[in-house]
């Protein structure tokens, strides 16, 4: 495809100006490989790439990677990326490094004011990408809307300012769509079940909704409530209820922690709701429970 | 209307069913736990996890389908996968997770034992194979590669006992899942000195042993307001899952032999003697002090089955494996008995019975260029098979067999009873109720409470389905090709060996 070069770059470039998320933005062709010109270094941003032509060896997250034409390339904040011998490699890509706020603790991806995204989608987008980890994804529309951004940005027409913004926005979701198909193999759900139940797990005193676990999973949320059932035997939500259940019994068992603490490490809202959820399912509330089982000293 | 409810704790999942005393199915629940896989060879659980879904599936069961019916509740009887172990603390709280049946980290400890004149009279005694399945191995595992975990630990409990322990109390283990341990002996019905010498331990780390028919006590006040369940409940012990299915499959008179085929899979037998074989392939487990179950594992069941359609099914519909599944059998129809010469070795994750080789793996074997995807389909349906033939055949040393009985969700697709009707060349029936192990817990407690004189009358009153027959002209087929697969089954042992070491090695 003839598209020629370009580089945006916050502070050099007045494109740019209204746009302060955008730290550069730009289509490369290299023809030449110099030593030294893409050591491996921390990211402080978002970056997609998306290859055009050519063959790149870089190292992302840690991880070797060989990028080909048609490969979307992902690295988050924090993440190394560079390539894996010190120089770019021959060839022509994309790049886009975005100025996120941040991942935050709870895998919640905060974009800035510019961004439409309601809440509930960046928590799903930023978990899922943070979960699923996969630096390299083959997403084709990826060409096409970047393109599509780059004429808005340089052509400045009624209205450019809402349509980047928009544009990026669904770059994001398109990605973490792609993101999720490519992390669950839509054949096997045992083993998809497994990963998310561990996630669960790793962040049980977040307050999951069905439609967040369902999105981790790539499915809308009646699929997956239907799935869940008929694997596990109890609805997503019941399902959480076991996890919450079973660990808090862990630990009254086993560790000097104050039973509010308990209540709040397992997900739930209160002690009040941790008392009566548990009493109902063993007949006693946390402390006795503890009492009765009083293995700590 | 009086009812009983049966607990069946199984390898991914508990189930529990509720009978009226006539034995048919009146409510029924499953709630499903993981296994934890930290390294490759381990298989773990959580203890507390398994407890708190046994809870939440038997309230579950009573609340919506028990209690509003106003049916009563008068025993619970329980069961469960045999070889877990569970280490507890001197305040009886677990040291990690319980390792499971599946778990092969004591593969050294196995090999090394099995080869000794020591195993062999282990095995005699206490009639389980040595294999890494056993928590004779995994004790002594724990005792050579974790001593803090060993040290520290009070009792080796199963996850039954665990379970029952806190529903009720005391720690106690039936005398069906005990003889599964390889630390009973099985002749004496006590724990085996050698056995318990070579895991380093004592007879106090273990459990107490009672019958199957034992009540552990009455349950715990508090699981009697949660549950909604008087204080009379009769809680029996209960059995172990392999015993349990061959009593709820209505095997019980000599000649009969039933076959299980769920992921994993078995043949066995009942009879009154131990079978002793010289090559150690068989286990000899207690039901009562009476009886005998006794038979051959296989790793290979259904679960193959599931990866061949995994891989390469057609998912029209996302997610529906059992679809994707009957439409690969519907090829397999159209292909010929013996799948035109390709056979297949289902080794997949290793063999128990009767090759007992943990380094076994799969094969397709005799390709040509004329086979297409359906011969592999059915090859691949056929050499499960075979494998289920050969412990067949191995049983079949000891004890005459004339009829079998087969239940399992893989084993009684129609397609697949008629190949083993006719690879057997014997009649097959399919129990009616899809669930044998639960059945057999039912047998247990209406015997328990004199509905049945004797656990072989609760047996025949199991109702089976009209026979499979076999076709004779298929046999001779299947013959053929099933002696190209034993000899293969044997004649890789070295590359095998090497291949798996490679397979292991960190690339």
């Amino acid at each position: 495809m003839p598209q020629s070069q370009f580089i945006l770059q916050q502070g050099l470039s007045k494109e740019l100006e209204l746009f302060p998320h955008i730290s550069e933005f730009g289509l490369r062709k290299n023809n030449t490989i110099q030593l030294n010109s893409f050591i491996v270094s921390q990211s402080d941003n978002l970056q997609i790439y998306f290859i055009i032509d050519g063959k790149f060896d870089w190292i992302i997250n840690h991880q070797h990677q060989v990028l080909y034409p048609g490969d979307t390339a992902l690295v988050l904040p924090g993440q190394v990326v560079g390539g894996s011998k010190g120089y770019l490699g021959i060839g022509a890509y994309f790049w886009l490094h975005l100025q996120v706020k941040k991942i935050d603790a709870n895998g919640k991806l905060i974009p800035g004011e510019w961004s439409n995204l309601s809440s509930g989608d960046c928590q799903a987008i930023g978990k899922i990408l943070l979960l699923n980890n996969l630096p390299v994804l083959k997403v084709k529309e990826v060409a096409g809307i970047l393109q599509e951004m780059r004429m808005e940005i340089t052509s400045q027409e009624l209205g450019y300012i809402t349509r980047v913004n928009h544009i990026i926005d669904s770059l994001l979701i398109i990605i973490a769509r792609h993101s999720t198909r490519q992390a669950i193999s839509r054949r096997d759900f045992p083993q998809t079940f497994l990963k998310l139940e561990q996630t669960l797990r790793q962040n049980l005193a977040h307050q999951w909704t069905v439609e967040e676990m369902a999105a981790m999973v790539g499915l809308c949320s009646t699929a997956f409530t239907e799935k869940v059932k008929n694997y596990t035997g109890f609805s997503p939500l019941h399902y959480l209820i076991n996890i919450r259940v079973s660990e808090a019994v862990k630990l009254l068992k086993r560790e000097k922690v104050n039973i509010t603490d308990i209540a709040l490490e397992t997900g739930f809202y209160s002690s009040q709701h941790f008392s009566t959820t548990f009493k109902k399912l063993t007949g006693h509330t946390p402390g006795e429970y503890r009492k009765s089982n009083n293995s700590y000293k | 209307m009086d009812c009983i409810i049966t607990v069946e704790i199984g390898t991914n999942a508990v189930r529990v069913m509720a009978f009226d005393l006539d034995g048919n199915v009146i409510g029924s629940a499953k709630g499903s736990y993981p296994t934890f896989h930290i390294e490759p060879d381990f298989s773990e659980q959580d203890p507390d996890q398994i407890f708190i879904t046994t809870l939440y599936v038997m309230k579950n069961l009573l609340t919506e389908k028990i209690h509003p019916r106003n049916h009563k509740v008068i025993s619970i009887c329980f069961s469960a996968s045999m070889h877990s172990v569970l280490p507890i603390d001197k305040n009886g709280v677990p040291l990690g997770n319980a390792i499971t049946w599946a778990d092969n980290r004591g593969k050294k400890e196995a090999q090394e034992l099995k080869n000794s004149p020591l195993g062999a009279k282990i095995y005699d005694a206490t009639g389980t194979p040595i294999h890494p399945m056993s928590p004779l191995i995994k004790i002594t595992w724990l005792n050579r590669n974790d001593q803090e975990r060993f040290k520290q630990t009070y009792k080796f409990l199963s996850i039954k006992t665990y379970i029952l322990q806190q529903l009720t109390k005391g720690y106690l283990l039936d005398y069906s899942l005990a003889s599964a341990t390889g630390l009973l002996n099985i002749s004496k019905l006590c724990w085996e000195e050698e056995a318990l010498n070579y895991a380093g331990i004592n007879a106090d780390k273990l459990p107490e042993l009672v019958p199957v028919f034992h009540s552990p006590g009455k349950l715990r006040r508090e699981y009697q307001q949660s549950l909604g369940l008087s204080e009379d409940v009769n809680i029996i012990i209960g059995s172990s899952d392999g015993c349990l299915a061959t009593l709820g499959g209505g095997v019980w008179d000599e000649g009969k032999a039933t076959i299980t085929v769920e992921d994993s899979g078995a043949v066995r037998v009942v009879g009154k003697e131990i079978l002793k074989d010289k090559k150690q392939r068989l286990f000899n487990y207690l039901l009562t002090d009476e009886y005998f179950v006794s038979g051959g594992p296989t790793n290979n069941g259904g679960v193959v089955f599931e990866w061949f359609t995994n891989q390469f099914g057609d998912f029209k519909s996302p997610y529906d494996l059992e679809y994707t599944m009957s439409n690969l059998v519907k090829e397999a129809l159209n292909v010929p008995v013996g799948s035109d010469g390709l056979l297949f070795l289902p080794y997949l994750l290793g063999e128990r019975a009767p090759i007992w080789n943990p380094y076994a793996r799969g094969s397709y074997f005799g390709i040509n260029i004329k086979h297409e995807k359906g011969h592999f389909v059915r090859a691949t349906l056929e050499g499960i098979l075979y494998e289920i033939y050969s412990i067949g055949k191995t049983l079949q040393e000891h004890v005459n067999i004339n009829t079998l009985t087969t239940n399992g969700s893989f084993a009684s697709i129609p397609f697949c009873t008629q190949m083993l009707a006719d690879i057997f060349n014997k009649p097959v029936s399919i129990g009616k109720n899809p669930d044998s192990i639960a059945q057999g817990a039912f047998l247990l407690s209406a015997t328990n409470m004199r509905i049945y004189k004797s656990l072989e009358e609760a047996a025949r009153s199991v109702v089976l389905s009209v026979a499979y027959e076999p076709q004779i002209q298929n046999h001779a087929v299947y013959q053929k090709y099933f002696s190209i697969f034993e000899r293969l089954s044997s004649k890789l042992n070295n590359e095998f060996e090497d291949l798996v070491n490679l397979q292991h090695e960190p690339w």
